[in-house]
């Protein structure tokens, strides 16, 4: 009796163990790669957890979903995925900046999308402004993640200092967006905030203190193009003299410090931006808000004492006469080494909707990429969205484009230069054209 | 006796010692052997890659793996190089920084240190040496946080709360001069390992040596000057060798520190070019065929300086046989 219930028990596990590995055999396997700043944007990856079932139930299959998430460099992650691609290990979704369809879909990494969007009815609520950065050859690579502004930050508390009123304050973003308080006019005020010593000299306008997107507006804003109509890359020598001249002039005046670049993002920039109390205006980006909020001022009322001391505007108007800003979409991208390819993107789709997109938007203060997140009432009632997102109608890019690397090192070469005071801004124009036409060669025309 | 019997003997003989003397060679081959096979597979292996990727336009936006569709471009690497506007500069970085770096910290102070440590008490001297070991032990991200939180400028930096303190007017130390602290921060972790080599050489000369100079009365500058240093001069040189070559390919303090910066590659030597074309840049599309340019002229700088040590300080001699065991 006992050898019988044995073997009965020995046939039953034996069938369950067979069954288990079946159900393990048909599961789809996907893999997401993340960067996100913890714990703010966290639902980057997350929000693929809170989706997996309902793209079961939809496509009737099992997905056995494995989620990497960190804050790693952008140089390490970037490189992480290309070594991966080589060696057959890729993750099936990739979340990174836009810039790098320009650099991956030439690779074949990543997959074109245009057959396979029309496929998801979620997508055609994407804003469309927001595709516009996210092709290359004249297909769609990729389907925006989340969007952002990089907007001036200003001291409400030092323009009180130096005698704004509550009105001139508050009305000061749409005063920029009408053109009616330019550049000009901010570097004007940053001089005589420091002549009557409401901040010190060098604390009038902090920049971001590495290379990075924000660079690049105030070159557009001087009427400069990257890419010509044919979608080569070019640099226009007047527009980089304007934007050197810009730069060198704040340092020359007092109100930018020289030593700007290298400062430490962790250690000084954002505790001494984020606490309002020394620099008049800073470039940053919105997600800077809920970092400052959750580690630097949380002692002193988080979001309530942000919302009281700091307001944010678009860039204001240069050459152009047009107030700006820069979006610089992360992007999920389908590696080609994906064997379920369908299945990703049907969980991009699945958490592409306001619900899901809110959370990281609200969470991470950057801006909605849906027309209905707009109207939602989470969105449209979250104080800081809503003073944010009309920028977007305001917004610029950076290319797409595999030579955007070198153009952007060189052009950052020429902001050290002037900043430092190693040239003047023709000279930095000059170093920073020759750079280009050594690494690109005929990549680049000057004009 | 027949003809073929006066040939046979001393063929015997000969083969026999053409034997010992294969044994011999075999012998040495063999205990070579793990030692060559660790240099081809980690130095000649990787040199030849290297090498190879600088003929070629490698970049994340046609990056592969196999060598044969890389696509080959000749020289053009090493044309855009030495047409760029600031090889020079950064070359001339890297000369300043291995030349400073060395000579100040890496042998001067490691001697210095050596000397101190064994002309007092021996547990204390095991102390301090234990101490200047420290920045060698500490994960360089931890070090080089430490050396930014203490050098920070106000009211983050621990040097210039004291200056506060103080009344004294405030620094940002690290941009301000760039290369005392790229030279300090590395000079400090350099000085363990001659301190090392140099205590354990000043240890092992027999102590009747020593004691005979000061009976002799030689006062204690004299004894090292005329005993210790010329009884230490092989430890000496192989640091100088050993340390320049580290030196030349060291980078990573540097890039947590300063990034090469500030302003125009300030501080930016050969091999952190290296590394940012090949490896790390923000928008992501990296050189890997350029940057492997900037690592190959890296590797033949080295390779000219080795032999040139080894030429000019006769490492034939060090490793020869000692003449009283070739009497």
């Amino acid at each position: 009796m006992i050898r019988k219930l044995s073997i009965t028990a020995l046939f039953v596990l034996m069938l369950g163990l067979l069954a288990g590995f079946a159900v393990a055999q048909d599961a789809v396997s996907i893999t997401v790669r993340c960067k996100a700043s913890p714990p703010e944007e966290d639902w980057r990856c997350n929000s693929f957890a809170v989706v997996e079932e309902q793209v079961e139930a939809d496509l009737g299959i099992e997905i056995d979903l494995n989620l990497i998430q960190d804050n790693a460099g952008w140089g390490d992650y970037k490189n992480e995925f290309v070594l991966a691609s080589e060696a057959g290990e890729a993750p099936d979704i990739i979340l990174s900046g836009h810039e790098d369809i320009g650099a991956w879909a030439p690779a074949g990494f990543i997959i074109p999308l245009d057959d396979v969007i029309p496929m998801h009815s979620e997508f055609d609520d994407i804003v469309p402004s927001l595709w516009d950065s996210h092709g290359y050859a004249g297909q769609i690579w990729g389907i925006p993640q989340d969007a952002e502004a990089r907007p001036i930050f200003y001291s409400k508390l030092l323009l009180r200092d130096l005698g704004w009123s509550e009105d001139d304050i508050e009305s000061l973003p749409d005063r920029v967006v009408a053109g009616e308080w330019t550049f000009a006019d901010m570097l004007a005020t940053a001089e005589a905030a420091i002549d009557e010593g409401v901040v010190d000299a060098g604390n009038g306008w902090w920049h971001r203190p590495s290379n990075g997107p924000d660079f690049l507006y105030y070159y557009y804003g001087h009427g400069g193009e990257v890419l010509d109509m044919e979608g080569n890359l070019v640099v226009d020598r007047d527009a980089l003299v304007a934007t050197y001249e810009l730069l060198g002039g704040a340092v020359e005046s007092g109100v930018l410090r020289s030593d700007i670049i290298g400062l430490d993002w962790g250690e000084v920039w954002h505790p001494t931006v984020g606490q309002a109390e020394t620099v008049l205006f800073a470039a940053g980006g919105t997600w800077n808000w809920p970092n400052w909020a959750i580690n630097y001022v949380a002692d002193k009322g988080g979001d309530e004492y942000l919302f009281e001391n700091i307001g944010l505007t678009l860039i204001p108007a240069m050459a152009t006469g047009k107030a700006i800003t820069l979006t610089h979409p992360l992007t999920y991208m389908i590696s080609s080494g994906s064997e379920n390819p369908d299945v990703a993107l049907a969980l991009i789709a699945a958490i592409t909707t306001p619900e899901h997109n809110n959370k990281h938007a609200i969470d991470s203060f950057h801006l909605g990429i849906l027309n209905a997140q707009l109207e939602s009432e989470a969105y449209a009632n979250n104080r800081l969205l809503s003073s944010a997102h009309y920028m977007l109608d305001h917004t610029t890019a950076l290319p797409n484009h595999p030579g955007w690397n070198a153009w952007s090192g060189a052009y950052f070469l020429g902001i050290q230069a002037v900043e430092t005071g190693e040239a003047d801004a023709a000279g930095a124009a000059d170093i920073a054209i020759a750079q280009m036409q050594n690494e690109l060669g005929d990549g680049i025309a000057v004009r | 006796m027949s003809e073929s019997d006066t040939k046979a003997k001393p063929s015997a003989a000969f083969l026999q010692s053409r034997r010992n003397a294969l044994r011999s060679y075999l012998g040495a081959y063999g205990f070579m052997a793990p030692a060559g096979v660790l240099v081809i597979i980690f130095f000649l292996v990787p040199v030849a890659i290297v090498l190879y990727l600088s003929v070629t336009n490698l970049a994340s936006s046609n990056f592969t793996s196999d060598l044969a569709r890389m696509e080959f471009i000749g020289l053009k690497n090493y044309e855009t190089l030495l047409n760029d506007q600031f090889a020079r500069k950064i070359f001339f970085n890297t000369i300043f920084y291995v030349l400073v770096t060395l000579s100040i910290f890496n042998v001067s102070l490691a001697l210095v240190v050596s000397l101190l440590t064994t002309h007092i008490d021996r547990s204390a001297g095991f102390v301090f040496r234990a101490l200047w070991i420290l920045p060698r032990i500490t994960s360089p991200v931890v070090y080089i946080l430490i050396w930014k939180r203490m050098m920070a400028e106000a009211p983050f930096g621990i040097l210039n709360q004291f200056n506060e303190l103080l009344g004294q007017p405030t620094y940002n130390y690290v941009s301000t001069n760039p290369w005392v602290f790229v030279v300090v921060v590395n000079g400090f972790i350099g000085v363990s390992f001659g301190m090392i080599i140099f205590t354990s050489a000043i240890e092992s000369i027999p102590k009747d040596l020593l004691n005979a100079s000061l009976v002799d009365g030689s006062s204690r500058m004299q004894r090292i000057r005329y005993v210790i240093l010329p009884l230490i001069r092989w430890p000496l040189l192989f640091v100088v060798t050993y340390q320049t070559l580290s030196l030349l390919t060291s980078f990573v303090e540097i890039q947590l520190l300063t990034d090469g910066g500030p302003g125009l590659y300030r501080t930016e030597v050969w091999s952190l070019t290296a590394f940012h074309r090949a490896l790390s840049n923000y928008f992501g599309n990296a050189q890997w065929g350029y940057g492997s340019a900037f690592a190959v002229l890296l590797v033949m700088i080295g390779v000219v300086l080795a032999v040139i040590y080894m030429r000019v300080f006769r490492f034939d001699e060090l490793v020869a046989e000692p003449r009283v065991e070739a009497l």
